[in-house]
């Protein structure tokens, strides 16, 4: 037998190895992103629908009250918008969820798993990766919203990028967090009853929380509570080159939290080690 | 050659990510520095706005339910019209103090200066007269008998015609400023409110609240030939109540004032088309250009406020709260 | 455990004793004593065997064996909960970098972006392992073209077929130059000729460049005489060792038959705990 073996070079990972990976994990979701027009599309028809249609029939709701960071009288469109851009951003979060469940029944995620890196190291690409589309998806309603007047200050945004990748991370490592926990498919239409919806309705997305409190109390603390508002509130914030403290804190956080879970929701040694592999065959 | 790309783009987008949360987190802000006077009806006050921080400086007490306002022309004085105290007082900017008043008829309402500064005429509400005064002696010259609740007042770029609207005429009424006759009269929509002059003297606008709609006449035919009408959608045509007019210098943008719409409508002045509605405070009533025309301030009653519209952007920038029930505004240096 | 360096191969070429006995030195893949259950029901029970480096091992057993959980175990899918499993030494729980650069997996369900090209697909691969864009094109050049698909380099990997996908798989597991390859039932849903061809492809790698292979399979006609065979049944390693040893030790005529008799046997026995 002829053994010619291959030589390899067996140096520690170093830097250089782990930018590779971050921008190769990149590089690989901004290609799937482009081969998958119709995602494209369906989030920004999402938040479209909303904005022409919900938000017409809503327009005398506001312009009776100036609430921060606004500085003047806005429309009912104009309030929204931050709230539809959380939304895409939710949607983008729990879709990406969706993929590691569908990743993992076809095996692609079995491929990132195997890399050398670390899997901490590895997750967080991922989350990356899944902030860049969002914020693709972000800044494709944000020109459409121009066309329909919805027009923050130019430097608006630049300064509201921070923003969306903070919110990015935040929800995907909550869609991260739960999808660790999904088995199927099919459990996405749980998600969406049980995250995605009382989420986005329970928080300011759609009506200042001053409104709400003045049609339930209960509801107003929900919302208060709920971090979906303080995602909504940064973006708002940081679209009118302001800072919400409080939202800023709570976001990053939620981010902390959800990341160290869904690192230890993924850790081998935990989360996954107890179920069965996908399929059904041991 | 895509790796380089991809690389590239990553670094560009870390980049644009650190200036953008510099940016976010340090925020600058613009300056002009004029002064805006606006009367309050309710409160008998006058608010001093600042333009460079948007922020009411002094509140200038004044008499009873103060309206029309404006700058002399040598910019030294703000002429306030308080109506039931039947006189104009005058607000020296220096020492932003009321230092003098002026003999109108009762209920001085509006009022305006020919192009030297030299004469004021005034429409007082409840007299049916303009009366006409001299600025430098502070004396009453004589009275003009018009129509019924005069209110608007304009002069003619050469100073030859006064206009005055009359609220329940529904007039506007030319008067020869030499003989201080009325030469002839236009009918309009119902209840004029304001008159206003294209900086050439090619046309006149005049608003009439309750019928929605402002009248475009030439000057030199003395009729009607245009009518700009509103439309906003979701809004009952009764809402839309035109009063204030402002234009620019160079006549291609005129500002409306809708009432109780809370909108004030841009239109091209060339084209007598609205371009855009811009959502402001309750009840919008009278406006302001900044001397530069960069922004324009409009007073709304209701919401006891101000909002400042950046001129070119088309865009309101903000809104400032004032003294109770905003009437109207004028501009100086300090 | 005796350790050496891995960093030198030659050493292993030197030192490593025939396939067919269990090498002194260190295994290309080491499993020892795994045991892994879901829940209540045990997958694997006290697992071990071993793969030289530069020999092929055939890992057969049915459906529902516990191959599939074994590969999860080796690739770190799941968390090892008893036994200890290593690569050239590295234990793939204590140094999973350093026991995962030494692997290249091929899994059973279809693990390739469809919708991305060739070419794209392996370079994906490789920045997953750390390697620079401009090396893993050369790399990607040179397996694109062992595999004979030099005039697809672009292609989406849609309009390829089965076996060309498969072969794929397994340049792309190669692609970061491991030393032991792991491949999950490899052929199924191919045609008996691409079948061949993957098989053949896989025992040239092991002679050409001393890759050590675990090939997991259900499909007896796979397995040759010189093979190292572990047969895994309802989670227990029944037999190990050469095709030869195997029949010698049953006694039976053929791989087939040596199968039935060993699982039915256990099965009688019932499942020891």
């Amino acid at each position: 037998m002829s053994t010619t073996f291959v030589t390899h070079e067996h140096r520690k990972l170093g830097f250089g190895n782990y930018v590779t990976c971050l921008n190769g994990i990149l590089w690989r979701e901004a290609l799937r992103f482009l081969h998958q027009r119709e995602r494209f599309v369906s989030a920004l028809v999402r938040p479209l629908v909303w904005l022409f249609i919900f938000a017409a029939g809503f327009r005398q709701v506001l312009g009776i009250s100036i609430i921060p960071p606004y500085e003047t009288y806005i429309l009912y469109e104009v309030y929204i918008a931050p709230g539809l851009i959380a939304m895409i951003q939710l949607f983008n979060g729990m879709q990406s969820s969706l993929s590691m469940v569908y990743d993992r029944e076809m095996g692609n995620m079995r491929t990132l798993l195997v890399s050398p890196l670390p899997r901490w190291f590895l997750l967080v690409c991922k989350l990356l990766a899944g902030t860049v589309v969002s914020l693709l998806q972000v800044y494709a309603f944000l020109l459409i919203a121009w066309f329909w007047d919805i027009a923050p200050p130019l430097i608006g945004y630049l300064t509201v990028l921070p923003a969306l990748v903070l919110s990015g991370l935040m929800l995907g490592s909550l869609g991260m967090l739960i999808s660790s926990r999904i088995k199927q498919l099919e459990n996405f239409a749980g998600v969406m009853n049980f995250v995605i919806f009382p989420m986005f309705f329970a928080s300011s997305a759609l009506y200042p929380l001053w409104r709400v409190q003045e049609g339930s109390p209960m509801l107003y603390y929900l919302c208060l509570f709920n971090p979906f508002t303080h995602v909504v509130e940064l973006i708002r914030f940081a679209l009118y080159d302001k800072v919400n403290w409080v939202s800023l804190a709570v976001v990053a956080g939620c981010t902390a939290v959800f990341t160290i879970g869904a690192i230890i929701a993924y850790d081998p040694g935990r989360g996954l080690a107890r179920r069965a592999p996908a399929g059904g065959e041991t | 050659m895509q790796a380089a790309m991809m690389m590239n783009r990553s670094k560009m987008l870390c980049r644009v990510w650190l200036c953008g949360a510099a940016i976010w987190l340090a925020t600058a802000a613009p300056a002009s520095a004029f002064l805006a006077y606006v009367s309050n009806e309710k409160s008998n006050t006058v608010s001093v706005i600042d333009t460079d921080s948007w922020t009411v400086t002094a509140t200038i007490k004044v008499g009873q339910r103060p309206r029309g306002i404006e700058l002399t022309r040598d910019g030294k004085s703000v002429l306030v019209a308080v109506g039931d105290d039947d006189t104009i007082q005058i607000i020296d900017v220096a020492s932003q103090k009321v230092v003098d008043s002026l003999p109108s008829g009762p209920d001085p309402e509006l009022f305006t200066q020919d192009a030297t500064g030299k004469i004021l005429y005034v429409a007082n509400e409840n007299d049916n007269t303009v009366t006409v005064i001299d600025l430098e002696k502070r004396v009453r010259m004589g009275d003009v008998q018009v129509g019924v609740e005069p209110e608007g007042m304009a002069i003619s770029p050469d100073g030859k015609i006064l206009i005055n609207t009359s609220e329940t005429t529904n007039m506007a009424h030319f008067i020869d400023t030499a003989t201080r006759e009325i030469v002839a009269n236009v009918l309009v929509d119902a209840r004029p409110r304001f008159a206003e002059f294209k900086r050439d003297g090619s046309e006149l606008w005049v608003s009439s609240e309750i019928g929605g709609t402002v009248s475009v006449i030439d000057p030199a035919k003395r009729v009607v030939t245009d009518k700009i009408e509103f439309n906003i959608p979701g809004l009952r045509r009764e809402a839309i109540q035109p009063v204030g007019i402002g234009m620019t210098r160079d006549a291609k943008t005129a500002f409306i004032a809708l009432g109780p719409a809370n909108r004030i409508a841009i239109v091209d002045a060339a084209t007598h088309k609205v371009i855009k509605y811009l959502l402001v405070g309750q009840r919008v009533w009278h406006m302001a250009f900044t001397p530069d025309e960069k922004y324009l301030l409009v007073t709304n009653g209701v919401s006891n406020d101000v909002s400042v519209i950046d001129v070119t952007a088309q865009k309101v920038i903000k809104t400032i709260q004032v003294g109770e029930l905003p009437w109207g505004v004028a501009m100086a240096r300090p | 455990m005796t350790t050496i360096d891995t960093s030198r191969p030659e050493q292993i070429a030197r030192d490593a004793p025939e396939p067919t006995s269990v090498p002194a030195v260190t295994l290309a893949l080491s499993v020892a004593g795994i045991s892994h259950c879901y829940g209540r029901r045990r997958a694997l029970s006290d697992v071990s065997f071993g793969v030289a480096p530069a020999s092929f091992t055939a890992l057969v057993g049915l459906n529902g064996a516990g191959k599939s959980t074994l590969i999860a175990l080796i690739t770190r899918l799941f968390g090892i909960q008893a036994g200890r499993i290593s690569v050239f030494g590295h234990d793939i729980s204590d140094t999973p970098g350093d026991a995962l650069r030494l692997l290249g997996v091929v899994f059973q369900p279809r693990t390739l972006d469809l919708d991305l090209s060739v070419m794209q697909n392996l370079l994906y691969h490789a920045a997953l392992q750390g390697i620079a864009r401009r090396e893993a094109r050369l790399r990607g050049d040179e397996v694109i073209a062992r595999i004979g698909l030099a005039d697809r380099v672009n292609s989406r990997v849609r309009d390829l077929s089965g076996g060309q996908m498969r072969r794929l798989e397994i340049a792309r597991a190669l692609l970061h130059r491991p030393r032991l390859l792991l491949l999950d039932e490899a052929t199924v849903g191919l045609d008996v000729q691409a079948r061949a061809d993957i098989l053949a492809h896989v025992r040239t790698l092991v002679a050409e460049r001393g890759i050590g292979v675990l090939w997991a399979t259900h499909l007896f006609d796979e397995i040759a005489e010189s093979d190292d065979l572990v047969v895994l049944h309802g989670g227990h390693v029944l037999a190990q060792g050469s095709v030869t040893q195997i029949l010698g030790e049953t006694g039976a005529p053929n791989f087939d038959t040596a199968f039935r008799s060993m699982t039915e046997a256990a099965d009688r026995r019932g499942r020891p705990s």
